[in-house]
C-alpha cells in the first residue's frame, strides 16, 4: 500500500523572509528562487491552515474560495462570499492563511 | 453559476452506430422533468480564452420536455449462493474461511451469512461495529452471541470458524492468526449455550461479504458488507472444534468422500467471470455482485509465482469493498435509435431545466460510429474512452495530499467534482483507492461519470475537442471509433483509412488497442499522436461486459496506488498489467515517443532541431522560419508543451529512421520526470537542469509508405486555436494532416 501524508513536510518557514512573500506576490505562478519554492512545498503538502481550493464560478472567469475536508469523505465547504476575479488573486489569498498559520505572523497589508 | 448535476446520467451503450439504439439511464432528485435534446460536440471547453463551447443540435424524437425520476445506487460488493436442499433444515453445520479485513468501519461487516431477513432467522459470521469477530444465530424470538474481546488486525490473515449444534445447543467462535510474530498473533477460543434455533426452513441464500436486507428496489438488497479479503470459505454439515475446521478450510482440493462437506467454495477457478465454484459434490455454485476483486492472493500465497494463471491454487481469494459498483443499474428513460445518414462524431444528450431560479445544463455523452463496414470520411479519430473510463469521477485531487504540490498550484474543482465527491455512490476511477485504501481496478462506463463530459473538468475528454474543433475549422471530414471498437474491432477497423488520429492523453490501452494499431501503422497506415502520455497502462476491457475495463498499478510508473504484491495481473484476461513499458512495448515503440515528465505549471516552447531540415521532413515545418519557435503559446500553462510530455529514446523503442524534429526541453523547475525515468536517486533531475524532463516532436516513417507523427504533449491540441487558428502549432499540424493524406508513400 502506497499512501502519501501531510506529516512529511518539514521545512522550516523563516517569518523574516518577507520577501519571499513578495516574491510570490509579483509571481503566483512562477517561475519562483529555490527559496520560495520550499517556502510553498511546505505550504501544499502540510495543508497547514486548511486544505484550500476554490470552485469554478463561471469557467475562466470568476472562482469561490472553497476547503477540502482535513477527513476523508469529509465535506468541502465553500464560500460563496469570498470570489476571485484571478487565480493569481486566489494563489495569494491562500498563501497568506498558510504563512500566517505556519509563522504565527500575518502579512503586512500592505503587501496586497 | 450554472448547475450540472440536477440530472445525470448515463448513456448505454457509448458507442452506436446508424440504426442502432442508445439509452439514456436518467436521474434526477429534483426535476420532474428537463428539456432534451441531442447535440453534436465540436468544442466542450467553456474557457473564454478558447473557441468556447460549440455544439450542434441534432433533431430527434427526443427533442421537447423529457419525465424524471429518482434513482438510487448501491454499493458493495458479495457473493451469493443460492438456496439448495442442502441447506434448509441444517441442525448441525461449521464454517471457516481465512480473512484479511482491511479496514474497521465502526458498522458490522458480513463474513459469511444465511439469514432470512423476514423473520430475522438464521445466523451470520461477522466483524462487529467495535471491530471484534462475532458469531450470531438468531430466531424469532431472540439471539445469541459470541464475540472476541479484541478487534482483528487489518492487513493480516487470520483463519475464523464458527458452529453451531442445535442437537448440543451450543455455538462456538474460534480465530487464529496466520503470522504470529510482533503482536500479530491472535486466538480466539469460545463458546456458548445456545437456546435459539437458527435453522432455516425457508429459501434464503447464503452470502459471502454482506447479509440480505429482505429489501428490494429503490432499497438495497444487501447490507453491512465486508471489507478485505475471504479465502476457501467452507461450510460443513457437523458441528467441528476449530482445529478440525481448519484442517478442512486448507486443503485445496477438497476430500469429496466426507459425506459432511457441504460446500468448499473455491474463488480461484472462475476469476474472470462473476461465477464462484462449490468444489463439493454438491455443486452449490454461485455469483459475485458488483465486481469484487478477484485474482487476489490468499493466505496460502507462497511469492513464488505473480500471476495467478501459474498458480491458481495460490489465489482462492476475493476482495470485497463497500464500495464496489459496477453498474447503476438504473431503468432506461429514453432511447434514441440512431439515423442513418448521421454524421460520426462526440454527441451527448443535453439536458436543461431551470430549478430555484438557477439554470440546469447537464450532457450525458455517447459516441457514434461510421456504419458498421462503411468509413465516411479519410481521417479516423479514435475517442480514448479508456482513458475516460479510467479517469472516471477522479477523486484523487481532493483525497490525495500530494496533489496540490504535484499540480504545482492551487486545486481548481468544478461542480461536477464537489458533487461526485458527495456522492461517492457514484464510483471512483482508477486513480482513487477504495475506503480501505486498496486501489480501485475496475471502472464501468455504466453509471453516470461526470468529468468525461463538456464541463469544468477540463483533462482528457474537454481537452480531446480542441481536435475536433479545429478539424471542423479547417474543413477536415473525419469519423470517430472508441477504444472499445478498436479492442473489439482491431485493426481490421482502421485499414480503410489513409489517418488515424489518436487524441490528447490516450493513456490506458489493451492489448487490442496495441495490437491494431501497431499492424495499422506496420501495412501503410498513417497515423498522428498528438497527445501526451499516450500507450502508457496495460488494462484489458471485460471479455463480454460492455464499458468495464480492468487495471492493476505495478510498483513503477506515476502510479497514485500500488496493487499488492502477486496482484498484479488481470483478472480479466491473466495479462500482467502496469506499464506497457515492463511488458516490452513501452510508448516509443509505437509512436517514437513515450512519457517523460508533468509540466504543471508552466508550458514549454519547442525549437526546431537538424532532423527538421532533412528533405524528407520538409513538409512538417512548411511555412515556419528555420529558427521558428514552435508552440510558446496555448491554453494550458500557456505552452504547447505542458501538462504530460514524452521523449524519444532509442533504447526504448524509437525507430532507427525517426526523424526527431523538434524538443521542448526547457521544461523548468516543474518539470518533473516520471519515476520510471530515474535508474537511481539524484539531485538535479527537473528540467531546469536536466533535458529528460522534455517533449519532441517526431516523424517515423513505417513499413509500406506508412508514418507515424507525434507531438508528445497533451497541451499541443489546446493550442491549436491560438490567434484565431493562425499560429505554428496549427500549421504543423495541418501540414502533417495534409501530407499524410496524400496517398503517396512517405
Amino acid at each position: 500500500m502506497l499512501r502519501t501524508s501531510q506529516d512529511t513536510a518539514h521545512f522550516e518557514i523563516d517569518p523574516t523572509r518577507l520577501d519571499l512573500a513578495r516574491e510570490f506576490r509579483h509571481a503566483p505562478k512562477g517561475p519562483h528562487s529555490p527559496e520560495l519554492r520550499r517556502v510553498i512545498h511546505r505550504m501544499r503538502w502540510s495543508g497547514a491552515g486548511g486544505r484550500w481550493c476554490v470552485v469554478t464560478v463561471e469557467p475562466g472567469v470568476r472562482w469561490m474560495l472553497a476547503r477540502l475536508p482535513d477527513e476523508r469523505f469529509g465535506e468541502i465547504r465553500t464560500y460563496p462570499e469570498t470570489t476571485f476575479t484571478s487565480l493569481n488573486d486566489a494563489e495569494w489569498h491562500v498563501f497568506r492563511i498558510r504563512w500566517e498559520a505556519l509563522t504565527g505572523n500575518a502579512l503586512p497589508v500592505e503587501m496586497d | 453559476m450554472k448547475d450540472s448535476t440536477k440530472v445525470i446520467g448515463y448513456a448505454s451503450p457509448w458507442s452506436v452506430a446508424p440504426g442502432e439504439d442508445v439509452q439514456f439511464h436518467l436521474s434526477s432528485e429534483v426535476l420532474k422533468s428537463a428539456s432534451a435534446r441531442i447535440v453534436r460536440i465540436r468544442c466542450a471547453d467553456a474557457d473564454p480564452r478558447g473557441p468556447g463551447i460549440k455544439v450542434y443540435h441534432q433533431p430527434s424524437p427526443l427533442d421537447g420536455e423529457i419525465p424524471l425520476a429518482s434513482y438510487p445506487i448501491h454499493t458493495g460488493s458479495f457473493g451469493e449462493i443460492p438456496d439448495a436442499k442442502l441447506l434448509t433444515g441444517l441442525q448441525d453445520f461449521s464454517i471457516g474461511a481465512w480473512i484479511w479485513p482491511t479496514i474497521l468501519t465502526g458498522g458490522d461487516q458480513v463474513v459469511f451469512a444465511r439469514k432470512d431477513a423476514a423473520t430475522g432467522k438464521g445466523w451470520r459470521l461477522f466483524i462487529n461495529s467495535d471491530g471484534c469477530l462475532s458469531f450470531a444465530v438468531s430466531d424469532e424470538a431472540g439471539s445469541s452471541t459470541i464475540t472476541a474481546s479484541q478487534p482483528v488486525l487489518i492487513r493480516e490473515w487470520l483463519f475464523v470458524h464458527a458452529s453451531f449444534s442445535a442437537t448440543e445447543g451450543t455455538i462456538t467462535l474460534s480465530a487464529e492468526s496466520l503470522e504470529r510474530d510482533g503482536g500479530r498473533a491472535q486466538h480466539v477460543s469460545l463458546s456458548a449455550r445456545s437456546t435459539v434455533s437458527p435453522v432455516l426452513n425457508t429459501a434464503t441464500p447464503l452470502t459471502f461479504a454482506a447479509e440480505l436486507t429482505g429489501k428490494s428496489a429503490p432499497y438495497s438488497r444487501t447490507g453491512h458488507h465486508f471489507n478485505g479479503k475471504i479465502d476457501r470459505p467452507r461450510l460443513y454439515g457437523q458441528a467441528l472444534n476449530g482445529a478440525e475446521m481448519r484442517s478442512i478450510v486448507d486443503a485445496v482440493a477438497p476430500d469429496l468422500s466426507d459425506p459432511s462437506l457441504i460446500g468448499a467454495w473455491d474463488f480461484s477457478r472462475d476469476i474472470s467471470s462473476d461465477l464462484i465454484s462449490d468444489r463439493s459434490k454438491n455443486g452449490l455454485h454461485g455469483s459475485v455482485r458488483r465486481t469484487p476483486m478477484r485474482a487476489a492472493t490468499g493466505a496460502n500465497w507462497t511469492g513464488t509465482r505473480t500471476n495467478w494463471t501459474a498458480a491458481p491454487e495460490e489465489y482462492g481469494a476475493i476482495h470485497f469493498h463497500d464500495d464496489d459498483i459496477d453498474d447503476a443499474a438504473w431503468p432506461e428513460a429514453q432511447s434514441w435509435k440512431v439515423p442513418d445518414g448521421i454524421r460520426s462524431g462526440f454527441y451527448t444528450l443535453e439536458l436543461t431545466a431551470d430549478h430555484d431560479g438557477v439554470k440546469t445544463e447537464s450532457h450525458i455523452p455517447f459516441f457514434v460510429r461510421p456504419p458498421r463496414g462503411e468509413k465516411t470520411a479519410d481521417i479516423l479519430v479514435i475517442a480514448p474512452t479508456a482513458t475516460y473510463i479510467s479517469y472516471a469521477n477522479n477523486h484523487s485531487r481532493i483525497d490525495q495530499i500530494h496533489f496540490e504540490v504535484m499540480a504545482d498550484g492551487l486545486i481548481v474543482l468544478s461542480q461536477d467534482d464537489v458533487y461526485a465527491h458527495k456522492h461517492r455512490e457514484l464510483g471512483a476511477s482508477f486513480y482513487d483507492t477504495h475506503k480501505d485504501y486498496s486501489g480501485v481496478c475496475y471502472s464501468s462506463a455504466r453509471r453516470p461519470i461526470l468529468n468525461q463530459r463538456p464541463g469544468g473538468y477540463t483533462f482528457n475528454y474537454v481537452n480531446d475537442t480542441h481536435l475536433l474543433d479545429w478539424l471542423e475549422e479547417e474543413g477536415f471530414a473525419y469519423d470517430v471509433i472508441t477504444d472499445e471498437d478498436l479492442d473489439r474491432g482491431g485493426a481490421d477497423l482502421l485499414k480503410p483509412y489513409r489517418v488515424v488520429l489518436t487524441m490528447t492523453h490516450p493513456e490506458y490501452t489493451s492489448k487490442n488497442m496495441l495490437d491494431g494499431l501497431q499492424t495499422y501503422q506496420a501495412s501503410g497506415g498513417r497515423h498522428m499522436y498528438l497527445g501526451g502520455n499516450g500507450f502508457y497502462w496495460r488494462i484489458a476491457f471485460h471479455p463480454t461486459i460492455s464499458g468495464l475495463i480492468e487495471m492493476r498499478r505495478g510498483i513503477t510508473g506515476l502510479r497514485s496506488w500500488e496493487a499488492e504484491a502477486g496482484e498484479e495481473c488481470l483478472s480479466f484476461t491473466g495479462e500482467p498489467s502496469g506499464l506497457w513499458r515492463s511488458s516490452g512495448r513501452a510508448p516509443q515503440r509505437l509512436t517514437g515517443v513515450g512519457f517523460s515528465a508533468q509540466v504543471f505549471d508552466r508550458g514549454a516552447s519547442y525549437r526546431r532541431l537538424p532532423d527538421s531540415y532533412l528533405p524528407r521532413a520538409a513538409f512538417v515545418m512548411n511555412g515556419l522560419a528555420e529558427d521558428e519557435v514552435i508552440g510558446n503559446f496555448g491554453l494550458r500553462a500557456g505552452g504547447a508543451a505542458a501538462l504530460e510530455i514524452d521523449r524519444a529514446d532509442r533504447d526504448l523503442g524509437t525507430a532507427p529512421q525517426a526523424m526527431i524534429l523538434a524538443t521542448a526541453d526547457n521544461t523548468g523547475a516543474g518539470g518533473i520526470p516520471a519515476p520510471e525515468e530515474l535508474p537511481v536517486l539524484y539531485r538535479g533531475f527537473s528540467g531546469e537542469e536536466s533535458n529528460i524532463s522534455r517533449a519532441d516532436i517526431v516523424l517515423t516513417p513505417t513499413a509500406d509508405g506508412g508514418a507515424v507523427f507525434s507531438v508528445g504533449s497533451i497541451a499541443w491540441c489546446c493550442a491549436l486555436s491560438h490567434k484565431g487558428y493562425d499560429n505554428n502549432v496549427a500549421r504543423i499540424t495541418k501540414n502533417v494532416l495534409s501530407r499524410f493524406l496524400d496517398p503517396a508513400p512517405i
